[in-house]
């Protein structure tokens, strides 16, 4: 029986919007200093699950914790030890790396020094240029590096890699292996199977709001007795990548 | 350390002075390199007082005042705070709200409301800004005269502001996206300022229309401040106005505004 504290609790969550369900009955749990993965088709209830776990979303049912705070009631203290990347979320686009990264370490009483951050997601250098000057890739390891300026405990990062070309790619996964290796605790939402595989320790396959299973890559390989982890998707779900996307 | 340890020393961290003024700071940023925002609020008015000078200067009342100092300037300082305040302000909050900026904001320590403050305290120094041009070039170019009642002209000035800042929030709370709320801006910016007299002064209008346009916070703001400007007293009637403004304003925003 585990008696710590699980880094993410997440205990039957549920949501609809305007009666439509978008996520069913969500259970998970993340333990401290892992890396873990959430997949699943558009619509299967990835995003709004991290969302109510980070207090943007109130839940219909059950309930969600980050390290014993409950999402609702602790939010004051929860905004100091979790770290965002949202899905969608731009930055003021006429303000510089430098500018946005003050600003962002601004609001913890113990940030990461501005230098260190920037290193960490390779913008190291790039200081002076506006947001609105900088490639896909370099905003979305921007968007990384302020996720970080609190020091998070916890860090939710939500379709990571969309959109970006193979080396931006790489170097965002670098961004996040050097995170890991710190000990922060990471939920990854992604419908890339490569780079779940790549990244995360354990992997939940979501399925219309529902949990269908958690386990490591080769689990998941293994009890479906797939080839790799897109037919294992595929097996699970009944449905291929080309309709996640 | 343990994990409860570590829990219990995650104390509550409300961002201090220092993330007020880093803040307040990147939106004046913004708004200074939004070049383009900047010619309404602060060209147009200039641009009106430089050519209405030569005939309202000519005209003069008691006490030596002319049409510039009791018409003029009235209007266009109420016109630099109502360009910013319904039109500019609007558009940055909706396109923060549209692009996820408050989104973003909001899964940090700092509150979405930080920066509705900041916002305003920017396009109050914006205003400042444009007010002190036009009355600078208006007292040293043009030989107007100051108001004969400063405190209660700077009085008339401040609620005008929050009555005018107070419509531009309904827009920012009602307005889908950054480019309706720019059109949303105009057209209200234009209405309130034709029924309070922009185009030719109040005493062109249909009786009607100008006794209504004195209930709305661009005519009130105008006719308030020519008193002052007269040293006459500021009629009820318009500070009645401008504080209804307020209080609407006031309410319909924190009942409509979304955050994303």
């Amino acid at each position: 029986m585990k008696t710590t504290t699980p880094a993410i609790l997440a205990e039957h969550l549920g949501k609809a919007y305007r009666g439509r369900t978008a996520v069913e009955d969500v259970s998970l749990r993340v333990e401290a200093g892992e890396v873990f993965g959430i997949v699943g088709a558009n619509g299967s209830g990835k995003t709004t699950t991290v969302e109510m776990i980070a207090g943007l979303r109130v839940p219909d049912r059950g309930s969600a914790s980050v390290f014993g705070l409950d999402a609702r009631r602790d939010r004051a203290r929860l905004r100091g030890l979790l770290g965002v990347q949202l899905q969608e979320a731009y930055l003021h686009h006429a303000l510089t790396v430098d500018e946005l990264v003050r600003l962002y370490r601004s609001f913890y009483a113990a940030p990461r020094p501005a230098g260190e951050l920037l290193e960490l997601v390779g913008l190291a250098g790039q200081g002076a240029v506006r947001f609105e000057k900088l490639s896909g890739g370099q905003q979305q390891r921007l968007s990384i590096a302020l996720a970080l300026a609190g020091r998070p405990r916890v860090v939710i990062l939500d379709e990571l890699t969309t959109g970006l070309d193979p080396r931006a790619r790489r170097q965002v996964w670098a961004a996040v292996e050097a995170m890991r290796d710190e000990g922060t605790t990471i939920l990854l939402v992604s419908h890339a199977m490569d780079e779940v595989q790549r990244l995360c320790g354990r992997i939940a396959v979501l399925d219309v709001g529902r949990v269908l299973a958690v386990d490591t890559a080769d689990g998941l390989i293994r009890r479906t007795g797939a080839a790799d982890l897109d037919d294992a998707f595929l097996s699970m779900t009944g449905r291929g990548l080309e309709e996640m996307t | 350390m343990s994990e409860a340890a570590a829990t219990r020393m995650d104390r509550v961290h409300r961002p201090g002075p220092r993330s007020w003024a880093v803040l307040v700071a990147c939106e004046a940023k913004m708004v200074a390199r939004d070049t383009a925002g900047l010619i309404v609020p602060l060209g147009l008015p200039l641009l009106i007082l430089v050519m209405s000078a030569g005939s309202a200067g000519e005209v003069v009342f008691e006490n030596g005042l002319t049409a510039l100092d009791l018409f003029v300037l009235p209007l266009v300082v109420v016109l630099v705070i109502a360009s910013i305040g319904i039109i500019n302000m609007p558009s940055f909050l909706a396109y923060y709200r549209r692009t996820g900026i408050l989104r973003r904001l909001s899964v940090t320590p700092a509150s979405p409301a930080m920066v509705l403050v900041a916002q305003a305290v920017v396009s109050v120094a914006q205003a400042v800004l444009g007010m002190a041009l036009a009355f600078g070039v208006a007292l040293l170019a043009l030989g107007a005269n100051p108001p004969v009642r400063p405190l209660a002209a700077l009085g008339v000035v401040a609620l005008s502001m929050a009555a005018l800042y107070a419509v531009g929030m309904i827009v920012a709370a009602l307005a889908p996206t950054p480019n309706s709320a720019v059109a949303i801006g105009l057209v209200l910016f234009l209405a309130l300022g034709a029924l309070g007299g922009l185009f030719g002064g109040s005493h062109t209008l249909p009786e009607g229309v100008a006794a209504v346009g004195e209930w709305l916070p661009f005519g009130a703001g105008v006719q308030a401040l020519s008193a002052a400007w007269a040293g006459a007293a500021v009629e009820l009637q318009h500070l009645a106005a401008l504080g209804l403004a307020v209080i609407a304003g006031g309410v319909i925003a924190a009942v409509a505004f979304r955050w994303d």
